[in-house]
């Protein structure tokens, strides 16, 4: 019903943020290139449609006078987590486009920061969307683009919270969190996760390393001969 | 000076002119991009010509600030000058982009902690953890699911950059909250405040504000600097041996000894007052009226001079001025009819200009309306009374009653260390090596303080 859904948006919202801050985490470093740019865009254009859809579900609820108690304080807990959520994602598009403009991906004489960060984050970006991979088809200029399309984002985000905070009136501070201290520490299986679309996507486990095929191939190499050792010796005997 | 500091940084990735990179080896794992601290100074030297200590200090600096972390002892922020490696931090956790550090994002940090270490978090951060869980308790469901999430965000990329974040993060926060014990950079010092210049904007209207203030200046009454430090000089040397730092205080400093003889001594309302306290007295009229004794003394004095009402005036005049507002009207009443009006009980000595002016603002009264009559009857105890008063048998008898109180003896248990006199009085020596002139501990008489 329209708790659980709200639930399930919350929780795609959730990761989306903690994908883009991790995603914002490394621009102006070594990693940091288009498809960075491209990734962090895609990720946070889901985390605001996602927010829009949470927003519309909460709204009606809240405003909703002849509500229950125990239904109105289940609906304030998931508002304060939301408006949590969108500020820290409010926080990290602002961060994202101070970073952006002071590192420029094809000025000449502003070298990046080397911060030994390599690897690509497609997989993080993916998982941002609920998506086996992702596809980038960005043009040269793309970052410059990106960055104003960034500053249009982020004062719609701005505007978004304010009007929250202006239609309804959930004071913060009479919430109580359902989860205790030292929560995180019991069953690290998510809680109840489903993605928007209804399908539990399988995750893939990211690009195989080198050394993780290497020992593979040994294992088996060496559990071969011994089962060739086996069937010589059952032989012989 | 943060902007400075990102300047040095950027300007250290240059590919041509930067600091020289390695490679770190984990086992099977190779992470770029580590500079050894001897190449950091290096480059330093060469590039801004500064001396070794310079940039040692320099270097040290960026490494405290939070710029670049070292990869061996993450938790010792300081710049060693051998083959110790370090890596940059990635300028989202430059001190410009992410301060002040936000309490969500510290309780999100602990919980990740949490989790990866299964609980076993160090004690400033249990304690921490457990403050904040008490602090933002309403967005604690927020901070788990972030918490669970980053991490398993985390988990999509290669093992090697995941070390490198961790080990970013891990940095950021032990410069934004330190553990106990180390200095915390971020402090700003009292001195650090006051560089905050804006950029003013050099328009026409700015100098003629400038001009006009300047002009004020001009027109201000100064003093010479010649009779000033003179008055200076005078103070300093009539109040040396009075002040219980400079001085010594008897019996003992309260603070080094627990004992708190001197301050029961010294309360504002004792039987027998301490010599030192008497002979402050004689400094000026200001003194003797402001000390509770002191003031009991001089009425009894004026007493017996015939004269008290001036001092009750005085006194009745500084209770309206610091009493309540709803009292004033009555006040002033009460004070016209006890001390000013023709033929009153204890009619005060005014000259008629202050009289005619006090009688017309009795009319409207409020608390400052008898102003310049105390302000007259002041100035008449001051020139009159106060110098009677200091050369009185009466005064002369309290210096002589005023007790000075023994210097505690010390201990004489060997094993304590603790000095119990740590402030050696200079008033009981006999001969004053320092210089002070004798007629500060002397003759009370003829010591006016004021100018």
């Amino acid at each position: 019903m329209a708790k659980e859904e709200c639930k399930a948006l919350l929780d795609a919202l959730n990761k989306a943020t903690a994908c883009y801050h991790h995603l914002v985490l490394t621009i102006g470093g070594s990693a940091d290139s288009q498809n960075l740019r491209e990734e962090l865009q895609k990720t946070r254009q889901k985390a605001q449609e996602l927010a829009v859809a949470i927003r519309a579900r909460l709204t009606p609820p809240l405003r909703d006078r002849g509500l229950g108690a125990e239904e109105r304080a289940e609906f304030e807990r998931l508002w304060v987590a939301f408006s949590g959520c969108l500020e820290l994602l409010e926080a990290d598009m602002r961060r994202a486009l101070a970073l952006g403009t002071e590192f420029p991906l094809h000025a000449p004489r502003r070298p990046l920061v080397r911060t030994g960060v390599e690897g690509g984050a497609s997989g993080v970006a993916a998982r941002a969307l609920s998506a086996r991979s992702l596809r980038h088809e960005g043009e040269r200029d793309f970052d410059v683009e990106d960055l104003h399309q960034l500053e249009r984002e982020i004062l719609k985000v701005g505007e978004m919270i304010q009007d929250m905070e202006m239609k309804v009136n959930v004071p913060r501070w009479t919430v109580q969190a359902r989860q205790t201290a030292g929560a995180e520490l019991l069953s690290s299986a998510s809680a109840g996760v489903s993605s928007v679309g209804g399908v539990s996507v399988q995750q893939r486990t990211g690009p195989c390393d080198l050394s993780k095929a290497l020992a593979a191939t040994i294992f088996s190499a060496v559990l071969l001969a011994a089962v060739a050792l086996a069937v010589c010796v059952a032989k012989l005997s | 000076m943060r902007m400075r500091m990102e300047r040095v940084v950027v300007s250290m990735q240059d590919p041509d002119q930067g600091v020289k990179m390695q490679s770190q080896r984990l086992l099977i794992t190779v992470i770029p991009h580590a500079v050894t601290g001897n190449d950091v100074v290096e480059w330093l030297i060469q590039k801004y010509c500064i001396a070794e200590d310079e940039a040692l200090h320099l270097g040290t600096l960026l490494v405290q600030h939070g710029y670049l972390y070292p990869l061996r002892d993450p938790r010792r922020l300081l710049l060693r000058p051998d083959e110790t490696p370090y890596r940059f931090q990635t300028p989202y956790f430059w001190m410009s982009t992410l301060w002040p550090a936000a309490e969500l994002d510290y309780a999100i940090y602990l919980a990740k902690k949490n989790i990866r270490k299964q609980g076993a978090l160090v004690d400033h951060e249990k304690a921490h953890y457990d403050q904040l869980h008490r602090k933002i308790n309403h967005t604690w469901d927020l901070v788990v699911m972030q918490a669970r999430e980053q991490l398993r965000a985390a988990k999509q990329r290669r093992k090697g950059d995941r070390l490198v974040i961790a080990c970013q993060e891990q940095t950021y926060w032990l410069v934004n909250r330190p553990p106990p014990g180390v200095p915390s950079v971020l402090e700003q010092g009292p001195e650090r405040g006051s560089c905050t210049a804006r950029q003013v904007q050099m328009t026409v209207d700015f100098y003629k504000r400038e001009i006009e203030c300047c002009r004020k200046a001009l027109g201000r009454t100064r003093v010479k600097s010649s009779v000033c430090l003179e008055a200076y000089l005078k103070f300093s040397s009539q109040r040396g041996p009075h002040d219980p730092l400079l001085s010594g205080c008897l019996p003992s400093n309260p603070w080094v000894t627990d004992d708190d003889t001197y301050w029961a001594m010294n309360a504002p309302s004792v039987a027998v007052p301490t010599k030192l306290r008497v002979e402050q007295w004689a400094f000026s009229f200001r003194e003797l009226l402001e000390d509770p004794v002191g003031r009991a003394h001089f009425m009894d004095f004026l007493q017996t001079e015939f004269s008290a009402e001036n001092l009750s005036f005085w006194e009745a005049c500084e209770e309206l001025r610091h009493g309540g507002q709803a009292q004033v009207p009555a006040l002033v009443d009460a004070v016209y009819q006890q001390f000013l009006a023709p033929g009153a009980a204890r009619w005060v000595n005014i000259d008629s200009r202050t009289m005619e002016r006090t009688l017309e603002g009795l009319g409207r009264p409020h608390r400052h309306v008898l102003d310049d009559a105390q302000l007259h009857i002041y100035m008449l105890m001051k020139k009159d009374s106060y110098p009677r008063f200091l050369k009185s048998d009466l005064y002369k008898d309290l210096l002589a009653e005023a007790v000075v109180p023994l210097e505690t003896k010390r201990r004489v248990f060997p094993f304590m260390w603790k000095p119990r006199h740590s402030s050696p009085s200079l008033a009981l020596l006999p001969t004053s090596t320092s210089g002070e002139p004798e007629a500060a501990a002397g003759s009370p008489g003829g010591g006016d303080g004021e100018t």
